[in-house]
């Protein structure tokens, strides 16, 4: 406390008294304050005869970095690809229940999935600029997407939110191909941002990164925040525990039927409580590395 | 990668982590017995005051803090190298903070050990030196159900300790009264010494106290049960 805060006439409190005060009860989950934007309700995700995803149940909301974690196969990329469908690209998939964006169904018949993905950009796990220009790079998906306005503002201000405009402004018409690895998934960060989307899905955006580079998305991640949504999936758990503020914990469960494996979501709470004091003891195991 | 630690199969990873974790465990319960050894010549020191008793006291106190530095000193390497979570990490930090408890009641235990050597004038007043033979008895009491809990896990017992009523109040309480009753010409010097005592074993059980809150959060990971220990 500062001495401004208290006046001499006040009588003295034991400071102890004002700790235990100040320190809300957080019984159960966090209050969910922000909007929801993706409602997942009794998801089950099917290549062909498999399912890859059994009854997943969750909200993503706003304004808030959400992680998914778990061993390979658990089904928490195939969880993220719903959210833009982009498993409408893979021949056989099937989605079952609903995800609902902002109240609507993303797979309802009126639908048009192009139109999704202008509002879900997509990150993926390997940089994948295009071959062409850094300029043209972030110019293309708004010229395609008819986005009226000065282009090279767009490109300028994209470039900017991505942390990536004073490392590249005086080489714009240079090809991408010729940027680090962690400036070339910045750059697929901006090229993201240039369409304007409200969620930024990442998969894996770090894993081909060194430490420094991988320090430098995840700061852009706590800036980006506040203007979008985003879900990341990773591998790197104390990545999940840096950057998120809530964190679903997907696992497989072995079909006793077929020798096949399905993802089921184990835990989703506030990151902080995932990782200090999971409730679920497979939560716990994998957290702590126990078990994989 | 280990035989045991392939994906496909489940079973325990990381062996020797859960290896390092349980040796962090036992390790601190060790460095309690030593204490509590401590502690036993302590009441043996006031009851008889025998230096040469209060010579090995002093001797393995500084065994008691060599394992703390140590101990503190595999706990960082702990959490560089293996970035623990969860309960895991509550019981790496859990046991730097148990391990700081320790070597503390440790020193108020030689505190009490120097006042005893005096102990002509220790025993000269009858109901003080009473007194601190009591607080002596239930300080250690509670300092062996700390450590009972931390060996056996014990919630229960934890949660006694964390906000149980605090017996050794009323015996200091007590103590305080009768040393202002004391007169003669070595009365201050004796209330002194047996009020340095005296606060020595009322600390040494709140220590106690603290170690059960200590176990308690370290058990249920309840961020209140970090509250409660702040307002011991």
């Amino acid at each position: 406390m500062t001495p401004d805060q208290t006046t001499a006439a006040e009588p003295v409190v034991e400071p102890v008294v004002t700790i235990a005060a100040d320190r809300a009860p957080e019984p159960g989950p966090a209050p969910e304050t922000a909007p929801v934007v993706f409602d997942v309700r009794d998801l089950n995700v099917y290549y062909g005869a498999f399912r890859a995803i059994r009854d997943a149940n969750l909200h993503i909301h706003r304004n808030e970095v959400t992680a998914f974690i778990g061993p390979s196969g658990c089904g928490k990329s195939t969880m993220l690809r719903c959210f833009d469908r982009m498993n409408d690209l893979i021949e056989g998939a099937r989605v079952e229940g609903s995800v609902k964006y902002h109240g609507v169904d993303l797979y309802g018949d009126k639908i048009d999935p192009v139109e999704v993905r202008k509002r879900i950009g997509m990150v993926f796990q390997k940089p994948n600029p295009f071959p062409k220009s850094i300029y043209d790079n972030i110019a293309f998906g708004p010229k395609l997407a008819g986005i009226k306005g000065d282009m090279h503002e767009i490109v300028e201000r994209a470039l900017r939110q991505a942390a990536l405009w004073d490392e590249v402004k005086d080489r714009l018409k240079k090809s991408a191909i010729g940027l680090s690895g962690g400036q070339q998934q910045r750059l697929c960060i901006a090229r993201a941002i240039a369409v304007a989307p409200e969620v930024i899905l990442m998969d894996e955006p770090c894993s081909a990164l060194d430490p420094i580079a991988t320090a430098r998305i995840e700061d852009l991640m706590q800036e980006l925040k506040s203007q979008y949504t985003i879900v990341i999936v990773t591998h790197n758990m104390q990545q999940a525990a840096r950057v998120s503020d809530r964190t679903a914990f997907f696992t497989t469960e072995v079909n006793e039927t077929s020798d096949t494996r399905t993802g089921v979501l184990v835990e989703y709470d506030v990151t902080d409580k995932m990782f200090s004091n999971p409730t679920d003891e497979r939560t716990e195991n994998y957290v702590t590395g126990r078990f994989g | 990668m280990s035989p045991a630690g392939s994906a496909d199969r489940p079973g325990p990873v990381r062996l020797g982590y859960g290896a390092e974790l349980e040796q962090l465990r036992l390790q601190t319960e060790v460095m309690g017995l030593r204490v509590d050894q401590n502690l036993e010549r302590m009441r043996q020191v006031l009851v008889t005051g025998d230096p040469r008793l209060a010579a090995t006291a002093l001797a393995a106190d500084d065994e008691i803090d060599a394992m703390n530095v140590s101990l503190t000193e595999r706990c960082y390497e702990v959490l560089a190298r293996e970035n623990p979570v969860a309960s895991d990490l509550r019981l790496v930090v859990s046991v730097v903070r148990v391990i700081s408890e320790l070597e503390r009641v440790g020193d108020l235990c030689l505190r009490v050990v120097k006042v005893a050597v005096d102990h002509e004038r220790l025993t000269a007043q009858a109901r003080p030196f009473d007194i601190l033979c009591v607080m002596a008895d239930e300080s250690i009491d509670l300092f062996r159900a700390a450590l009972r809990a931390w060996a056996t896990d014990d919630l229960d017992l934890a949660t006694e300790l964390a906000i149980g009523p605090r017996s050794l109040d009323l015996a200091y309480a007590q103590l305080v009264d009768a040393l202002v009753r004391l007169d003669g010409p070595d009365a201050a010097a004796a209330a002194m010494q047996a009020l340095v005592a005296g606060q020595a074993l009322e600390r040494i059980a709140d220590h106690a106290a603290i170690l059960g809150t200590r176990l308690r959060y370290l058990i249920t990971g309840d961020p209140n049960h970090l509250a409660t220990e702040v307002r011991r």
